[in-house]
C-alpha cells in the first residue's frame, strides 16, 4: 500500500514549507509560477486584458453579473492605476458576492440535476445558508465542518441528496472535498488506483447511519433534520455471486481514506434505538461517527483537503485545475500542471486558516487572472493559463446580466410571465459532461424567438432601447453606449461604422433596428461567455 | 313553475312506492354455485328453475335450481359446446325454449332449451383454476371437484359478424334480436362497428349498418323502433379515440339522435325497460371513484331524466330491470349487485359486498328470473350466485 | 444498391461547400472529410446512411397478446394467432398486416430485463443503464445522433415524437438534446419565427458581422460552438416546412392509417428520408392494467398499418436495408390477467421486435415457457439489446466516454451484441 505513506510524506513537506511561506505575497507566487510554466511549455501568453474585459470577467465572477452601463463608464474614465485593485476589494464586499460564490458551490454540490431530486430540487434554504457562511467570510474548513455535521438549520441539504445512499455520500464527500474518486471502487477494487473496495466501503460507513427526517413544508422551504443512529454498519460481500439467499455480507467498521478504522466504543447490550419522528430534532447518537468524519475532513493533517480547495478555488476563477477534472487529485495518474503552486496554494489557505476571500484576492489580483482573452489558444481552458478561461455564463448569472445589459425592471416581468423554467432548461447544462461547452439548438431557438428576449431588446420606457431611441445624440454616441451596456466596452470603429449603418438605414423603424442591435449584442458568443 | 309541478308528481308518487311490498328487503343469497374455470361472464334464466352461465374461455353450463331456498346448492346438468372465446352475452326467449349466446368468436349461437338434453356425459372440473394455480406456484394441488354432466350441441347459428361480439338485446314478443361486433377493417377505412337487426323467428338478417366506434351497450325498444348503441374505441391520444352514444333506426339503419354531447362517458351497457317507459344506460370501464352510475334517459327524447348514486366503483358492466316496472338492477366491478327504484332513481340496497382490496373482481352479469323472484349474478371469480329476491 | 435522393435535401451549405462524393448510385453523400479528419470520406459515408426508427410503447405492450401468444392457456387471453408469411412464426390475429412483414422482423422472445416500472424503466430501455445508477446517461437517440448524425445538416439528428424518453442526450451535452415534434408535425415552442424574413435576414447579417468580428482574436471553442448552434437553428427554421405534412398526409394515410401515430410513422419515413439519423415515435396508451384486450385491441389496430406501412413504405425507398426500425417499450405484461381484466408490469420474459437495417429477418429468437413465465433459452438483457442495435448500426457498442474523470461505456460491462440477430 503505497499511498499513507505517500500522503504522510507530503504533509511533512507541507509543514515544513509552512516556516518560509508568507515571505511574498500569493499573487506573486502565481505570476512567477505561471510564467516559469510558459517559458518551460515556450507558450506565448496573451497581453494584459483590457480593464472592459478585466472589468465584466471580475463582475461575473466575483458578483455573478455583468457591470452596468454606470460602473462600466466610471472603472474606465477612472485613471488611478491601482483602480483594479480597488474594484476587487469593493465587489468582494458587495451584497453580491455571498450570492455569487453560493451559487457557483450550489453546482458543485448539487448540480442541476441533483440526487434525491424530489426532496432536493428546490434547496433555497441551503443556498441561503450557504451565502450567508460566505458574507461573513466563514472560513473554509468552518463551512465544510458544518456541512458534514448538518446541524446548524440550512446546512442538512447536503445529506439530504444522500438519503438511505451512504455509498453515493462516501463518493460525493470524497469528490467533493477530497478531490478523489473513489466511486470505482464500489463495485471492484480501483483498475488504476490504490483504492479497495474496503477503502470504499469504510468510508460508506461513516454515512450508514444517517437518517433524513422531513420536518414537512411546501416544496424548496421543506425542512429537514438530519439525525444519526447507534447502530447499523455496512454490509460487504467480495462478490456478490458468493452469497447464499438471505446472506448481505459481512458487516465493514467505518475508516478514513487512506488512514485507519475508527475506533469506537461498543454497543452497549440491549440498546435500543429511540424512534426517529419528523417534527422533533433526531435524539443524539451514543457516538457520533458523522461528527468523526466532520473533524477527519477537514483536520490540517487531512493530506486531501486543503489540496483539493486550492485545486477548486483555482479552477473556478481560472477555469482549469491544476488537476484536470478538478476533483480527481487524488489519481497517481495526474500530475499537476503547476505542482509547486498547488503546493504554494495549498500551504496559504492552511497558513491562513482557510479565509476564502483572502485567497480569492490573491489569485483574482494576480496577472494570471488579469491575462487578455485573445490569442491563437483553441482550449476554451487552456493548460498552461496562457489566455483567460472561456465559460458560458450560468443561468443565474446570464438573468441579471440581461437586465443590467438594458436596464430592464423586474416588474415587467409580472406582466409578461416568467420565462426562467425555459431558461433553466434551454440554458441549464451548456456541456458534454465533461464540461466542454454545447451550444444547443433550443438555446438558439429560444434567443430567436422567444418573447422574452424581445422584451429585452424592444423599446420600454427607461430602458436601454428606449434611451437609445429618445435620447438626441449623434448615431455614434448611441452605438457605444449599446455597446458599453451590453459588453462593458466601446465599440471598434468597423463595429461603430456597421452598427450606424445599419441603426440610421431607415428612420420610420428606427425603435425596430434599435431592437435588432440590441438582440444581436444579447445574441453575440462574445455576451454568452464570461471569458 | 314547471319544477313545482314535478315536485308535486314526487309527492304524488312517494306514496304509491311506499305502499309496494318489493323494497327487496329479504333478499337472500341461497346457492353460490363453484364454476372457475375462468371468469363466469353471463347469465341467463331460463324459466324459472333454471339458470344458464357462460365463462371467458366459451364453455356454458346450466344448474337446474332446487324450489326450495333451503336446499342443497345444486349441481350444473348440461353443458352447452361450440363457443371457442369469451361468451359475452346469453338471453333467452320469452317462451324460455331458446337460448341465445354472443361471443368473442364471431358467433351468435341458437340452443334449442327443450331438446332431449342427454346425448352424451363430460366431466367437468369445477376448480380447475385452483388447481392450476396450486400446480403453476407449485403448492399443494386440491383434489378435483370432478360432476358429470350432459353436453348439448348448438340448434342454429346467426352469420353475419366478423369480429367480437358485444351486444345482443330482443324484443320482449322475442321476434326481433339485434347484435352489434367490433368490426375491426383494413387501414383505408374508418374503424367501424357493425350493428345486424334479426328476424329472431326465422333466423334471418333483416338490416345492418356500421357505427364508427366498436358497440358496447346495445338495446333494442320494445317495439323493435329503436336501437340504442354506445360507442367506443379506448386509446388515449390519438385521434382515433371515440365513445359515444346514438340512437338508430332499426328499420332503415339511419341515425335518430346523437346522445353524445348529453352523455360524454363510455357506457358499458344499455337496456329499455320491457314497457319502453325507460331507457337506462350505465358507464363502464375504469373511471375514477364511484363513477359506474345509471343515466334514466326519456326513451323517446334520449334527455337524461336522471342519474343514480352512488355509482359502482370502478364501473358498471350489467342492468337488468325487474319484471315489478318499478326497479333496475345493476352490477358492477365492485362484486355489488344495487337495487334503484326507477320513479326517483333512490338507491334501495345492495346485494353483495365489495370484495375487499383496491381492486374488486367483477359481477360481469346478471339476470332476473322471469317470475322477478330470483337473481343470477356472474362472477368473475369463478361462480353463479342465486339470491331469492322475494318469497 | 443505394438510395437516391435521400440526404441530399437537407444538407447545411458549407457541407455542399465543401463538395459532394458521387457514389455508383448517383447519390450524391456529403463529404464530411473535412470535418472528421481522422476518418477516411468513404467510411464516413457509409455510416451517414445507417438510420435507426425507435417505435415506443409507451407503458409497455403485452408480449403474450402481440408476439408472443399463448393460445389455449389460461394466460392466453382471448386473441387468436394467425400465420405469418414466415413458417412457424405466429402472431396475434389484429396483427394482419404485420403478419405478411414477419420475414422482415427479427422477434426477441426472450426479454429479460431489470427495472419493472415506468420512470426507471423508460430511462433503462432508453439508454440501458439503470435510472439509479445517478449517472447521466444519454438515450439511444443521442448516442445515435452523435455517431451517425450529420453535425452540417439543417434537420436536428434527434427527434421524438410524444413524451417517451426521460434521460435526454446525458453526458454527450444538448448538441443530440431530442428534438421534440406533435405527430403532426407541430414544432417545439420557439421554432416558429417570430419576426418577419426581411427582420430576420437584417439582424443575422448583423450577428454574423459581430462574429466575425469576434472570432478574429477568439479562437476557442465554446465561441465557434456557440456560432454553430445559431447556424443550426437558423437552418431549422428554414427547413421546417419538412415537418409539414400536410399535404401528403391524406395519400399517406390510406397505408399509415387514419391515427396520430400512424402518422407519427409517415413523418418518421419523411425525417429518416431527409437524413435524420434517429427518429422516435411513441404510442400511448399500453399500460392496460386494466381492459388490457380492449386496449390492445384498439392499439393493434394503429400499431398495424401505421408499423407495416412504414416498413414497406421503407422497403419501396430502398431505404429498409440500412433503416432499422425497434420496437419496444418500458416493460412487457404479466401472462396472469388480473381481476381487471388488465396485465401488469412484466420484466421476466417479454418480447421486442427489431426490422430492417442490419438484423436478420423472419426469426423468433429465444423463447418462453408454455404460459410465458420464464424465460426458457437465449435470454436478452438490455445491454446485450443495445449492443446489438449499436452493432447493426455500425457503432461501437464499447465506445468509452468520460463524464468528469469517470469513464462510462455505450452499453455497460458484460453486454454482448446477438449475433444471430444480426445480418
Amino acid at each position: 500500500m503505497p499511498g499513507p505513506r505517500i500522503f504522510s510524506l507530503s504533509v511533512l513537506m507541507l509543514v515544513s514549507s509552512l516556516t518560509h511561506a508568507g515571505d511574498k505575497p500569493l499573487r506573486q507566487v502565481i505570476d512567477a509560477e505561471i510564467k516559469a510554466g510558459w517559458q518551460k511549455e515556450k507558450v506565448a501568453p496573451a497581453a494584459r486584458s483590457s480593464d472592459s474585459v478585466f472589468l465584466r470577467r471580475v463582475y461575473l465572477d466575483l458578483v455573478g453579473v455583468i457591470p452596468s452601463y454606470d460602473e462600466t463608464t466610471t472603472f474606465l474614465k477612472d485613471a488611478d492605476s491601482q483602480k483594479r485593485q480597488k474594484v476587487i476589494d469593493k465587489l468582494l464586499a458587495d451584497p453580491r458576492y455571498g450570492p455569487q460564490q453560493a451559487h457557483y458551490w450550489d453546482l458543485v454540490l448539487f448540480g442541476r440535476r441533483p440526487q434525491n431530486i424530489f426532496d432536493t430540487r428546490k434547496h433555497d434554504s441551503f443556498t441561503k445558508w450557504m451565502a450567508g457562511e460566505f458574507v461573513k467570510n466563514e472560513p473554509y474548513d468552518r463551512i465544510v465542518k458544518k456541512m458534514l455535521s448538518a446541524e446548524e438549520e440550512g446546512s442538512e441539504m447536503f445529506y439530504v441528496q444522500y438519503r438511505n445512499a451512504p455509498e453515493e455520500a462516501a463518493t460525493a464527500v470524497a469528490r467533493v472535498f477530497l478531490g478523489t474518486q473513489l466511486q470505482c471502487a464500489r463495485c471492484h477494487d480501483h483498475p488504476f488506483e490504490h483504492w479497495t473496495q474496503k477503502d470504499f466501503f469504510g468510508m460508506a460507513g461513516f454515512f450508514v447511519r444517517l437518517v433524513v427526517t422531513d420536518n414537512g413544508g411546501p416544496e424548496g422551504k421543506r425542512k429537514f433534520k438530519i439525525g444519526e443512529k447507534s447502530t447499523g454498519d455496512v454490509l460487504f460481500a467480495a462478490s456478490v455471486k458468493d452469497l447464499k439467499p438471505g446472506q448481505k455480507g459481512d458487516p465493514v467498521k467505518p475508516k478514513f481514506l487512506g488512514g485507519a478504522e475508527l475506533k469506537e466504543p461498543e454497543i452497549p447490550k440491549g440498546f435500543k434505538e429511540p424512534p426517529l419522528k419528523g417534527g422533533v430534532a433526531p435524539p443524539k447518537p451514543s457516538f457520533s461517527r458523522k461528527e468523526k468524519l466532520a473533524e477527519w475532513v477537514v483536520a490540517k493533517e487531512n493530506p486531501y483537503f486543503a489540496k483539493a480547495l486550492a485545486n477548486r478555488i483555482w479552477s473556478q476563477f481560472m477555469g482549469r485545475g491544476f488537476v484536470h477534472p478538478v476533483d480527481d487529485l487524488g489519481s497517481e495518474q495526474k500530475v499537476p500542471s503547476h505542482p509547486a503552486l498547488l503546493k504554494a496554494i495549498a500551504e496559504r489557505l492552511i497558513e491562513h486558516k482557510f479565509d476564502l476571500k483572502l485567497a480569492i484576492r490573491e489569485i483574482v489580483n494576480s496577472d494570471a487572472y488579469q491575462i487578455g482573452d485573445t490569442g491563437p489558444a483553441t482550449e476554451a481552458m487552456p493548460t498552461m493559463y496562457e489566455r483567460a478561461r472561456v465559460r458560458p455564463l450560468s443561468v443565474e448569472e446570464l438573468m441579471p446580466s440581461l437586465r443590467v445589459a438594458t436596464a430592464y425592471d423586474p416588474a415587467w416581468m409580472k406582466n409578461t410571465g416568467d420565462y426562467s423554467e425555459y431558461f433553466m432548461r434551454y440554458f441549464g447544462e451548456p456541456n458534454d459532461g465533461q464540461g466542454h461547452f454545447q451550444g444547443s439548438l433550443s438555446e438558439h431557438l429560444f434567443l430567436n424567438n422567444a418573447p422574452m428576449i424581445r422584451q429585452f431588446a424592444q423599446p420600454r420606457k427607461g430602458n436601454l432601447a428606449d434611451t437609445l431611441v429618445t435620447m438626441k445624440a449623434p448615431w455614434e454616441e448611441k452605438v457605444e453606449r449599446m455597446f458599453l451596456s451590453v459588453l462593458s466596452r466601446t465599440p471598434t470603429a468597423v463595429e461603430r461604422e456597421r452598427f450606424v449603418k445599419h441603426l440610421s438605414g431607415d428612420a420610420k423603424i428606427a425603435p425596430q433596428l434599435v431592437e435588432e442591435a440590441i438582440w444581436v449584442l444579447l445574441s453575440c458568443s462574445e455576451f454568452r461567455f464570461n471569458r | 313553475m314547471l319544477r313545482l309541478l314535478t315536485l308535486g308528481m314526487i309527492l304524488i308518487v312517494v306514496p304509491v312506492t311506499q305502499a309496494q311490498p318489493a323494497s327487496f328487503a329479504d333478499a337472500k343469497l341461497v346457492w353460490t354455485l363453484p364454476w372457475d374455470a375462468d371468469w363466469v361472464t353471463a347469465v341467463s334464466f331460463v324459466g324459472n328453475d333454471r339458470i344458464a352461465a357462460a365463462n371467458k374461455v366459451g364453455d356454458m353450463l346450466v344448474w337446474n335450481l332446487p324450489a326450495a331456498p333451503g336446499d342443497k346448492a345444486p349441481q350444473p346438468a348440461h353443458r352447452l359446446a361450440g363457443h371457442t372465446n369469451e361468451i359475452t352475452r346469453l338471453l333467452t326467449t320469452p317462451d324460455q325454449r331458446r337460448l341465445i349466446s354472443a361471443s368473442l368468436d364471431h358467433s351468435i349461437l341458437l340452443w334449442d332449451m327443450k331438446a332431449d338434453l342427454t346425448e352424451k356425459a363430460s366431466v367437468v372440473v369445477l376448480n380447475e383454476r385452483a388447481r392450476y394455480e396450486a400446480e403453476s406456484r407449485k403448492k399443494k394441488m386440491p383434489a378435483a371437484i370432478e360432476v358429470t354432466v350432459s353436453v348439448q350441441k348448438k340448434s342454429g347459428e346467426l352469420i353475419g359478424h366478423k369480429d367480437w361480439v358485444l351486444g345482443l338485446s330482443m324484443t320482449p314478443d322475442g321476434k326481433t334480436l339485434v347484435s352489434g361486433a367490433d368490426r375491426v377493417v383494413g387501414p383505408k377505412k374508418e374503424k367501424e362497428g357493425e350493428i345486424i337487426v334479426w328476424d329472431l323467428p326465422a333466423g334471418k338478417e333483416v338490416r345492418r349498418w356500421h357505427t364508427k366506434g366498436w358497440p358496447w351497450g346495445l338495446a333494442v325498444s320494445p317495439d323493435g323502433q329503436t336501437v340504442v348503441a354506445s360507442e367506443r374505441i379506448p386509446l388515449v391520444f390519438d385521434s382515433g379515440s371515440r365513445s359515444a352514444l346514438m340512437l338508430w333506426n332499426a328499420q332503415t339503419g339511419e341515425m335518430k339522435a346523437d346522445l353524445s354531447k348529453e352523455i360524454k362517458e363510455r357506457m358499458s351497457g344499455a337496456a329499455y325497460s320491457p314497457d319502453g317507459k325507460w331507457l337506462a344506460v350505465c358507464r363502464g370501464g375504469e373511471a375514477n371513484g364511484l363513477s359506474g352510475k345509471i343515466t334514466l334517459l326519456d326513451p323517446a327524447t334520449g334527455k337524461k331524466l336522471r342519474e343514480t348514486a352512488p355509482g359502482h366503483l370502478d364501473g358498471a358492466t350489467d342492468m337488468a330491470f325487474h319484471p315489478d316496472g318499478k326497479h333496475i338492477f345493476s352490477a358492477g366491478r365492485d362484486t355489488t349487485v344495487k337495487i334503484w327504484q326507477l320513479a326517483d332513481g333512490k338507491h334501495v340496497r345492495d346485494l353483495g359486498q365489495g370484495r375487499g382490496g383496491q381492486f374488486k373482481d367483477w359481477i360481469c352479469a346478471i339476470a332476473i328470473s322471469p317470475d322477478g323472484r330470483r337473481l343470477a349474478a356472474a362472477d368473475m371469480a369463478g361462480m353463479v350466485h342465486i339470491w331469492v329476491l322475494s318469497k | 444498391m443505394f438510395p437516391t435522393n435521400t440526404t441530399g435535401e437537407h444538407l447545411g451549405r458549407r457541407a455542399f461547400l465543401k463538395g459532394a462524393l458521387a457514389t455508383a448510385g448517383g447519390m450524391a453523400v456529403a463529404n464530411w472529410g473535412g470535418l472528421f479528419n481522422s476518418q477516411t470520406i468513404a467510411q464516413e459515408a457509409a455510416r451517414q446512411n445507417k438510420r435507426c426508427i425507435l417505435l415506443w410503447a409507451n407503458g409497455g405492450a403485452s408480449q403474450i397478446d402481440t408476439f408472443d401468444m399463448k393460445p389455449g392457456r389460461p394466460t392466453g387471453g382471448p386473441f387468436r394467432p394467425i400465420q405469418s408469411n414466415v413458417n412457424g412464426i405466429q402472431v396475434c390475429e389484429y396483427l394482419p398486416l404485420m403478419a405478411r412483414m414477419t420475414d422482415k422482423l427479427a422477434i426477441i422472445r426472450s426479454m429479460r430485463t431489470q427495472s419493472p416500472d415506468h420512470p426507471d424503466g423508460i430511462y433503462h430501455m432508453h439508454t440501458c443503464y439503470k435510472q439509479n445508477d445517478r449517472m447521466p446517461h444519454p438515450e439511444i437517440g443521442a448516442m445515435i445522433a452523435k455517431y451517425l448524425g450529420n453535425p452540417e445538416a439543417d434537420l436536428p439528428s434527434f427527434v421524438r415524437m410524444g413524451s417517451t424518453g426521460n434521460a435526454g442526450s446525458g453526458y454527450l451535452g444538448p448538441r443530440f438534446e431530442p428534438f421534440h415534434i406533435g405527430q403532426d408535425g407541430r414544432l417545439p415552442y420557439f421554432s416558429e419565427p417570430s419576426v418577419t424574413p426581411q427582420v430576420q435576414e437584417r439582424r443575422t447579417d448583423l450577428l454574423n458581422f459581430m462574429e466575425r468580428e469576434h472570432a478574429r482574436e477568439h479562437r476557442a471553442e465554446a465561441f465557434e460552438s456557440h456560432r454553430l448552434a445559431e447556424q443550426r437553428a437558423l437552418r431549422l427554421m428554414r427547413a421546417r416546412q419538412v415537418f409539414n405534412t400536410n399535404e401528403e398526409w391524406p395519400r399517406a394515410r390510406d397505408r399509415y392509417g387514419n391515427s396520430t401515430f400512424g402518422r407519427g410513422c409517415f413523418m418518421a419515413r419523411k425525417l429518416i428520408e431527409a437524413g435524420v439519423p434517429f427518429v422516435e415515435v411513441g404510442q400511448e396508451n399500453y399500460d392496460s392494467h386494466a381492459d388490457n384486450f380492449t386496449v390492445h385491441k384498439a392499439n393493434m389496430d394503429v400499431l398495424d398499418p401505421a408499423w407495416s406501412g412504414l416498413l414497406q413504405d421503407l422497403q419501396e425507398r430502398n431505404l429498409l436495408a440500412n433503416t432499422l426500425v425497434v420496437w419496444m417499450g418500458e416493460v412487457g405484461r404479466t401472462p396472469y390477467i388480473n381481476n381487471r381484466a388488465g396485465r401488469d408490469h412484466f420484466i421476466r420474459a417479454w418480447t421486442i421486435v427489431l426490422a430492417g437495417g442490419g438484423v436478420r429477418g423472419g426469426q423468433a429468437y429465444g423463447s418462453t415457457d408454455r404460459d410465458g413465465r420464464e424465460v426458457v433459452d437465449n435470454p436478452v438483457t438490455e445491454g446485450d439489446l443495445f449492443a446489438t442495435i449499436y452493432t447493426a448500426l455500425g457503432i461501437n457498442p464499447r465506445v468509452r466516454h468520460y463524464v468528469g474523470a469517470r469513464p462510462i461505456w455505450a452499453t455497460p460491462e458484460g453486454s454482448r451484441p446477438v449475433r444471430a440477430l444480426l445480418s
